[in-house]
């Protein structure tokens, strides 16, 4: 990249280095980013993750399978239920434990609950990062529904520990009390979301800052694997609920959009959160009654099992085996941001350097729940490429 | 209520510092400090990203070994008096990742507690601690640093 520039350019032109992070107010996380621009229009970008390095899998080795989902919730602290959920479905999926049907309607409610939750502290932090305080701020007054409901159904606003092995907790049972609290707060939730989704829709600034930038097209999101949103947003209509056995019962519409451009992305996350409380809505009213955990399990060998699900912000992998004494045994994750990262740093090039956070931020980095992999070479750290990492897991199951 | 007090009182500022971890924490803190429903500035203390500006350094998460040096640095670059509140488990005793390790027996990523590298104020327990609890840690700091000379 940067020999084209110097050779098309007159050799004046310096080539610049913006630096940001890790401490920064655009970045919430820790990470850093090099933006090498000319004439204030990037030329290339690099991300840096790996601060939050907390060698997570290999803290999985030989603990029980029980307690290993202290851990997986705690990967990330924005999507802590789906790790829960998806680390519990490779054993049931691997020891062949059968989940009764109320267990699986109540951890879809909280998967989707806390979709909810990811996909507006998005919108706030793309607002903020716009520089429209006031939208982040009713995104934020908007997001605190839901931080109550997870509060009411699992006891903490973020770790609701829902799933356990074989159903859920006792404790995030869906009561009479909690239904009619859970159908008030989204009708009332649905009706202020709407009104402000159409005025930002409406706001002229906010869309002229958004369409038209970041442009992904469809061959190079499914090229670089941008799962979720972020690739919905490029009309790649791919979602793993589709295929999920626990999303059988209930009906909602994948939203894609073709835009492909930073307005895409924003919008598609804004409108699967009206998708997503269509489901609560569904979960409310026809959850089925019956038991809602299935003791009638033992640990034993298990060979090496993988357990696929649509996470907020795209396809989540966890898989697993288990010893002769139950102990786990090599833990792997792969979060979407793993693969999603590749995609941002290309899509913020040939940008103007002031709408490359905002692009950066509408890919939606969760650099915490990606960052467990580490290569040491010749005595210094790195961290793990997207190149490599796909080399060695592969893209795709 | 002498002068200085009254005039220091006015002006406390708070900075988010995020040390590694699980982002849950860090999430509610902003939500604490930023969002309309906890709002900071209602007992007068603003929040800024300038170390140069703060008051009050609000840390969570484990402190990971490439976060070690900034942390210190940052903590250096805040004008006398200073105060620092260490929120979540992890701050306060590595949580999972120092006391749940499997075979490996120690976990040596990680620096946690965060009193190991700076010294500490006040302590806000929980994984993440709530809002409430985050205010009311911060407001706990605010005395030391108006009694401070």
């Amino acid at each position: 990249m940067a020999e084209n520039a110097k050779s098309n350019t007159p050799a004046k032109v310096i080539e610049k280095e913006l630096s940001f992070g890790p401490v920064h107010p655009a970045l919430i996380e820790p990470y850093r980013i090099r933006l090498f621009v000319n004439d204030e229009y990037v030329e290339d970008c690099e991300i840096t993750i790996n601060m939050a390095y907390r060698g997570i899998e290999k803290l999985f080795e030989g603990l029980p399978v029980d307690r290993a989902l202290l851990i997986a919730e705690k990967v990330c602290g924005i999507c802590s239920h789906v790790h829960a959920f998806n680390s519990v479905r490779v054993v049931e999926g691997g020891l062949k434990i059968n989940v009764p049907e109320r267990a699986n309607y109540i951890r879809v409610l909280t998967h989707e609950t806390q979709r909810i939750t990811s996909h507006l502290i998005l919108l706030a932090h793309a607002f903020e990062v716009l520089g429209h305080e006031t939208f982040s701020m009713r995104t934020f007054l908007l997001r605190e529904t839901f931080m109550d409901l997870m509060g009411y159904l699992g006891g903490n606003r973020v770790m609701a520990s829902v799933a356990v092995i074989g159903g859920i907790r006792p404790r995030a049972d869906l009561t009479e009390p909690l239904k009619r609290a859970i159908l008030d707060r989204i009708d009332e939730f649905e009706k202020k979301y709407l009104n402000f989704v159409e005025r930002v829709l409406a706001d002229p600034m906010v869309m002229a800052r958004l369409t038209g930038v970041g442009f992904m097209t469809k061959e190079e999101a499914i090229k670089w694997y941008a799962t979720g949103p972020t690739g919905r947003g490029s009309a790649w209509d791919f979602d793993l609920r589709r295929d999920m056995k626990e999303y059988k019962p209930f009906d909602f519409n994948i939203i894609t959009q073709d835009g492909c451009d930073n307005k895409a992305r924003i919008v598609v996350r804004a409108l699967e959160v009206i998708e997503s409380v269509k489901i609560i809505r569904q979960v409310v009213k026809n959850i089925p009654d019956g038991p809602i955990i299935n003791n009638e399990w033992c640990v034993a060998r298990m060979d090496y099992t993988t357990a696929y699900n649509e996470s907020y912000r795209g396809e989540l992998m966890h898989s697993y085996a288990l010893d002769d004494r139950g102990l786990l045994r090599n833990y792997k994750i792969r979060t979407p941001t793993i693969t999603n990262l590749a995609a941002m740093e290309q899509v913020c090039i040939g940008d103007h350097v002031t709408d490359a956070i905002v692009t950066i931020a509408s890919c939606d980095p969760c650099l915490t729940c990606c960052t467990r992999a580490e290569v040491v070479e010749s005595g210094k750290s790195r961290s793990m490429s997207e190149l490599e990492i796909v080399k060695k897991f592969g893209w795709r199951r | 209520m002498s002068l200085k007090v009254r005039a220091r009182s006015n002006s406390i500022h708070v900075m988010l510092f995020y040390s590694g971890g699980c982002n849950g924490c860090d999430i509610e803190a902003v939500n604490a400090l930023l969002s309309p429903r906890y709002d900071m500035e209602q007992y007068k203390v603003l929040f800024t990203w300038n170390p140069r500006e703060a008051d009050v350094l609000v840390v969570s998460g484990i402190v990971s070994w490439q976060l070690l040096e900034p942390l210190k640095k940052f903590y250096s670059m805040i004008p006398d008096p200073k105060g620092v509140v260490a929120i979540g488990s992890c701050a306060l005793n590595g949580n999972v990742y120092k006391n749940m390790v499997g075979e490996i027996g120690t976990n040596d990523e990680i620096h946690a507690p965060v009193e190991n590298v700076i010294p500490v104020d006040v302590r806000v327990p929980g994984c993440p601690p709530r809002p409430e609890d985050i205010l009311a840690g911060v407001v706990k700091a605010i005395p030391k640093l108006l009694e401070a000379p």
